[in-house]
């Protein structure tokens, strides 16, 4: 997560770099057996999304095909009232989702660990007003508050929706990992630190952050969990770039083309689907990450 | 045996006193005073929030690119002649380009106080204020209602979970839990909608009242509101109650393991007292506080479910306002809904000092 | 005539079962009779909390007992039902938890935790509860008042005498104490082990007292089991024990206990102090005790620390209470070379001392020179001109490494930043650290982490940390407190041995009279911020002066006052 300048010595005695990091937080996840099923099912759409040009049968967009028609052998969950390829636009869709849910998550994931480990770690960095800007942020209701930015700026598209989310989302993260610093910051091994002649911000990366990593990576898909679904709905709200193919779209066009009506449940049963097996595949994954760091909530052998 | 007696170590001078540097100092009227304290804490802390939020709503549409009060006037200029007054608040509102912002805020906040949000130009000539108080009472009941049940039955079941772990009592809540609350509300809302009102025809498939009917308090009326408001509090329920099972769950499992509930075991008290008075009583502190934030989740997923349902709450109103562009209706809107969420946090932080001696002090 | 209350026959209880299972407690036998007082002692790990939790009946996955009977009243607790268990609560077998702070009920009151046991028992007439409740908290020592009280408005002692009294409250055979006081500071350690001893005279239940303190153990029970690894390795009366142990393990034990008043003291390592300073010999001069560091000369630049008229003061803990003041005026020096010894109870501002000298904390007013550096006035950037010469030893090992950090990036840190050395002669350095404090293979130590080391293993890692710049100063702070007594000395005689073969000066922080009395020349006390007595080391303990000395003194339990 963190791209850290590696500026020291020789091979000699390194820190557990980025990637055995990774390779650390991977196998944690991938032994807790809920978490591993998420895994499974995010992998599978991520090859969707990264191959769709290479699965879809057709284009995200290519219409000309039957209207509002069943399920047929050509197209397998039938077409949009545009006369487009639901299981196409599906599968296409999922780029659009994976692409915000990473982004969005990355970007409020670096600033809650900004700010949580700022605030955290600095004594007096204006603590009491920082307190009361994240707890403003927490109380304000995001959706409502994204659907009003999304009107101002209307026709936005992508980059407005993740710009929203990231507003909306970082202070939960910020205000978990901040109480997480002051916990590690008041133990010895980061008193020991200064008196090892140890920088303010070699202390914080290099010993605070590390021994946060489940708490981030947990942060991590659980704002990318919240920011899929924000995404979804104000797409489906119709508050997006409602030419850009996605799930949340799909439920635009399906409810003002009045699927319900017309009884064609792939339209409203497919995308839907795919949004939450998407959401609880990041839920799943966060039962492994919260095995890192809470013993007590690790699955017990056998009892 | 042999009994060798050690010696005698209260011979060595009554040393209890050194220990007691806490003495019993609180008496009851001191802690009236700490409660009072702490209420006025929590209530200062409200006031000042609620100005940042009613500040972030004046700020909001001045940040923004382009003039929401020129778009806003010339929408309603469609209407017929705008008089001065409506033209006044809604720069206010909206802001202008020049003018001082100093003497806009304040008229602003007067506006705020006064309740005075102009006209609405999308159900021209009803003024704001009195669409958002026809439309509030609808989303108040049925968003604070259902959460409010959620909350309780979902940590209920937490608790279940927790005590009887590794049971199937643990396993189904927490599968069940964890599945649905990943669903997107609003995808929730369409199935119900879709089997529940248009397939089986079991329930009415929009609005919060018949056709027929006029609001009123008689049983009639209130029946009718109830079967129109089952499906959305239905899909409301099912998307939040997980969360809560596995909130609760987790730190109740926590709990089970501090060193009072061993000690309480260890006292012989039964099963159920040990489980709810000592694991679940402290269990629920934390969950508290998430309830309070995670509130402004649920309103806003009330507001997706409302626009499936046509349910004539806020949520439904400020999806009228936003696609009509009616940003008068939309502010006032987006303050109420804040409003409602501040009010509900203060409430949750007053009855966690109830229930915790801990904060009071 | 005496009556069997206990009978543990062959008991043995494991950490999980099949392939992984470690064996805690190993074919235990021993019996209890009514009235008796009987100690079980033994050093982290032995299994003796294992074998308390399983006599109360309290033992929980993945504890298990695989074998053996646990005969109370004639019913074996191992094979009873849940329901069974609680039943005979009232009446049976009671314990009282290590960590009493935490063993209350965070949101009830302490009236309603009583009212919570009658109910449960249904033993006291519901009109009597009240009364019953105050009577018992009476046998504590406590005001009735504090029944209104919730446990986070009470003090940590005050707090372990009301689970004493919940646990009587239970009419109990038999009480279980598994280290009751050991979360507890010194004095207030010793007032409640006082309550508990009366308490067991006047009451006449069985007590099992366990707890790593021989001394404790010794001083107040009749008999003495001692426990190492898994097995009851000696089972005799306290006199028995004091004057001819059998076990090795056991004679081990007593030899690191010694009164810090005696004429002379000395422990496995370490030859009477005040001996050596007549004759000029170092520690490591006896044959007996080799030297952990060899000799080298002397640093001719050393300087003092001078401290002069400290002050630090906290704000309030809470809204409306008066503001702490730690350090009340606190001056001296710490010449080159020199060990002074810093003592007080919990509390006392010893350790906030430590927190000025270093930088760590600003002092309010006052000054701590360190040669012509002002050290109150260091800003963040400057702390490595302090830290190069001033270095510090933590209390907990545990908390003192950064779990993720191989010892040798540790060791590495300080090196870099202090010395000129890079690459292989920095990796050199590191190695040559490890083993000066004792851990070979060096090649092996560098590369653990910190979970892989044990409690003594991960204090000598923090003294070669300090080590790494080659300090002039070394502050411990409670170096060996959390040690197994059995590994106190040798971390002892490792500072000891770096002050007088290297000329390393050492303030050393404690509320151990034994230990300062063992590595320091000059002692100061110091009571609620400020020194209330002050001069060489054995003459103030020998012959204190102030009160708050004598009540320290006193506080030490010492097997040696049974005799």
């Amino acid at each position: 997560m963190t791209t850290m300048t590696a500026t020291q010595q020789p091979a000699i005695a390194k820190a557990p770099g980025p990637w055995s990091v990774f390779v650390r937080v991977s196998s944690t996840i991938w032994s807790n057996g809920k978490a591993r099923i998420g895994l499974i099912i995010l992998g599978l759409f991520v090859v969707f999304a990264i191959f769709a040009p290479l699965i879809a049968p057709y284009g995200a967009s290519q219409n000309g095909f039957d209207r509002s028609a069943d399920p047929t052998a050509a197209h397998w969950l039938g077409t949009t009232a545009a006369g487009e390829d639901v299981l196409s636009q599906l599968i296409w869709g999922s780029q659009v989702s994976i692409f915000v849910g990473l982004v969005a998550g990355v970007l409020s994931t670096i600033i809650a660990v900004l700010v949580g480990l700022s605030w955290g770690y600095a004594r007096g960095f204006g603590g009491d007003v920082v307190n009361f800007i994240v707890n403003l942020f927490l109380v304000i209701p995001g959706l409502p508050l994204m659907i009003v930015i999304a009107a101002y700026l209307s026709g936005g598209g992508i980059a407005m929706i993740i710009t929203v989310v990231v507003i909306t989302g970082w202070a939960w993260g910020a205000r978990v990992l901040r109480s997480q610093t002051q916990s590690l910051r008041s133990r010895d091994f980061v008193t020991a630190a200064v008196f090892s002649g140890e920088r303010p911000f070699r202390i914080v990366f290099r010993e605070i952050l590390p021994n946060m990593t489940s708490l981030i990576v947990g942060n991590f898909f659980g704002a990318a969990t919240s920011a899929i679904l924000a995404e979804a709905g104000l797409e489906y709200l119709g508050l997006g770039d409602s030419s850009v193919v996605s799930w949340g779209t799909m439920l635009f066009w399906a409810q003002n083309s009045n699927a319900l009506l017309t009884g064609q449940w792939s339209l409203l049963f497919a995308p839907g689907l795919c949004i939450a097996l998407l959401a609880t595949s990041l839920t799943l994954i966060n039962f492994g990450v919260d095995g890192i760091s809470n013993p007590r909530l690790r699955e017990g052998k056998q009892r | 045996m042999t009994s060798v007696t050690a010696a005698p170590r209260g011979a060595e001078g009554k040393a209890k006193s050194v220990e007691d540097d806490l003495p019993l100092q609180t008496d009851s009227s001191g802690r009236a005073r700490q409660t009072t304290l702490f209420v006025l804490r929590k209530l200062g802390l409200f006031v000042l929030t609620l100005w940042a939020a009613v500040t972030v709503n004046f700020i909001l549409p001045r940040l923004m690119p382009g003039t929401p009060a020129d778009a806003a006037l010339a929408k309603l200029a469609q209407n017929g002649p705008v008089s001065d007054a409506t033209k006044a608040a809604i720069e206010a509102q909206l802001g202008v380009p020049t003018g001082n912002i100093f003497e806009q805020y304040v008229s602003y906040l007067h506006q705020v106080i006064t309740l005075d949000f102009g006209v609405s130009y999308t159900f021209y000539p009803q003024t704001v204020a009195e669409l958002v108080s026809t439309a509030l009472p609808y989303t108040l009941v049925l968003v604070g209602a259902v959460t409010i049940i959620a909350f309780i039955l979902g940590t209920l079941l937490g608790v279940l979970a927790a005590w009887k772990r590794g049971t199937w009592l643990d396993a189904l809540p927490t599968l069940a839990g964890s599945f649905a609350s990943a669903f997107p509300y609003f995808w929730t809302a369409l199935l119900l909608l879709f089997f529940a009102g248009y397939v089986w025809r079991l329930f009415p498939t929009s609005g919060a009242y018949g056709p027929t009917a006029t609001p009123n308090l008689s049983f009639a009326f209130l029946g009718d509101a109830l079967y129109h408001a089952f499906l959305p509090a239905l899909t409301i329920l099912i998307t939040s109650l997980g969360g809560w099972i596995l909130g609760m769950r987790n730190t109740m499992i926590s709990t089970l393991g501090d060193d009072y509930v061993t000690f309480a075991e260890a006292n012989g008290l039964k099963p159920r007292v040990v489980a709810l008075r000592y694991a679940a009583r402290n269990a629920i502190l934390p969950n508290l506080t998430s309830f309070g934030l995670a509130l402004g989740g649920v309103v806003g997923g009330s507001i997706l479910v409302e626009r499936v349902f046509g349910y004539p709450g806020v949520g439904y109103l400020l999806f009228n306002a936003v696609t009509n562009q009616d940003y008068p209706l939309m502010q006032a809107l987006f303050l109420m809904i804040t409003l409602s969420v501040l009010v509900a946090n203060f409430l949750v932080d007053i009855l966690y000092g109830v229930l915790d001696p801990r904060t009071r002090r | 005539m005496t009556e069997t209350v206990l009978e543990v026959t062959d008991l043995d209880v494991d950490y999980n079962t099949g392939e992984d299972a470690t064996h805690a407690v190993r074919h235990v036998s021993f019996t209890l009779e009514q009235g008796e007082f009987v100690g079980l002692v033994g050093e982290s790990g032995s299994g003796k909390s294992t074998l308390g939790f399983a006599i109360a009946g309290l033992s929980k996955p993945p504890a298990v007992v695989t074998r053996g009977r646990i005969l109370f009243d004639g019913r074996d607790i191992a094979s009873m039902s849940r329901e069974e268990l609680r039943e005979q609560r009232h009446g049976g077998v009671a314990m009282v938890l290590q960590s009493g702070m935490n063993a209350l009920n965070p949101v009830r009151s302490i009236r309603n935790h009583f009212r919570d046991i009658f109910e449960a028992h249904g033993h006291v007439d519901k009109r009597h509860w009240d009364a019953r409740a105050a009577e018992i908290v009476g046998k504590v020592e406590l005001p009735p008042q504090v029944l209104d009280r919730y446990p986070g408005e009470l003090s940590g002692g005050m707090r372990q005498r009301v689970s004493i009294a919940l646990a009587l409250s239970l009419e109990p055979q038999l009480m279980v104490f598994d280290e009751p006081t050991t979360a507890l500071d010194v004095l207030v350690q010793h007032a409640v082990m006082n309550t508990i001893i009366e308490l067991q005279k006047r009451e006449n239940f069985t007590a099992l007292l366990i707890s790593h303190d021989l001394g404790i153990v010794l001083e107040s029970a009749q008999r003495v089991l001692v426990m190492h690894e898994g097995e009851i390795v000696e089972d005799a009366t306290a006199r028995q024990i004091l004057k001819k142990p059998k076990d090795d393990y056991t004679k081990m034990l007593l030899s690191h206990y010694a009164d810090p008043r005696g004429e002379v003291v000395e422990l496995p390592g370490f030859e009477d102090r005040a001996a050596r300073a007549k004759t000029g010999a170092k520690r490591a001069d006896a044959a007996a005790h080799p030297p952990t560091v060899s000799p080298r000369e002397r640093r001719t630049d050393q300087k003092a620390i001078v401290v002069e008229d400290l002050v630090k003061v906290y704000p309030p803990p809470r809204r409306g209470e008066r503001e702490v003041r730690a350090v009340d005026g606190v001056s001296f020096t710490l010449e080159p070379g020199a060990s002074l010894a810093l003592v007080g109870a919990s509390g006392s501002g010893k350790s906030t001392i430590a927190k000025l000298i270093t930088a760590v904390e600003k002092p309010t007013s006052g000054s701590v020179k360190f040669g012509d550096l002002d050290v109150g006035k260091l800003r963040r950037g400057q702390f490595r001109s302090l830290h190069r010469d001033v270095q510090m030893v933590f209390q907990d090992p545990y908390s003192a490494l950064n779990p993720l950090h191989t010892v040798e990036y540790t060791l590495t840190r300080p090196v870099a930043n202090f010395t000129k050395l890079r690459g292989q002669d920095a990796r050199r350095r590191v190695l040559e650290l490890l083993d000066i404090v004792g851990l070979s293979p060096v090649e092996e130590f560098a590369a653990k982490l910190p979970h892989q080391l044990s409690g003594g293993q991960r204090q000598r890692v923090v003294i070669a940390r300090a080590l790494a710049s080659d300090p002039q100063v070394i502050i411990a702070d409670e170096p060996v407190s959390m040690l197994d007594v059995s590994l106190r000395a040798g971390v002892l005689a490792l500072l000891e041995d770096l002050r007088e073969q290297w000329g390393v000066s050492m303030l050393y922080i404690t509320h151990d009279l034994l230990s300062a009395r063992l590595v320091t020349d000059n002692i100061m006390v110091l009571n609620h911020g400020k020194v209330v007595e002050r001069g060489d080391t054995a003459e103030v303990l020998r012959h204190p002066k102030d009160e708050y000395t004598v009540k320290l003194l006193d506080a030490i339990p010492n097997p040696r006052k049974v005799a």
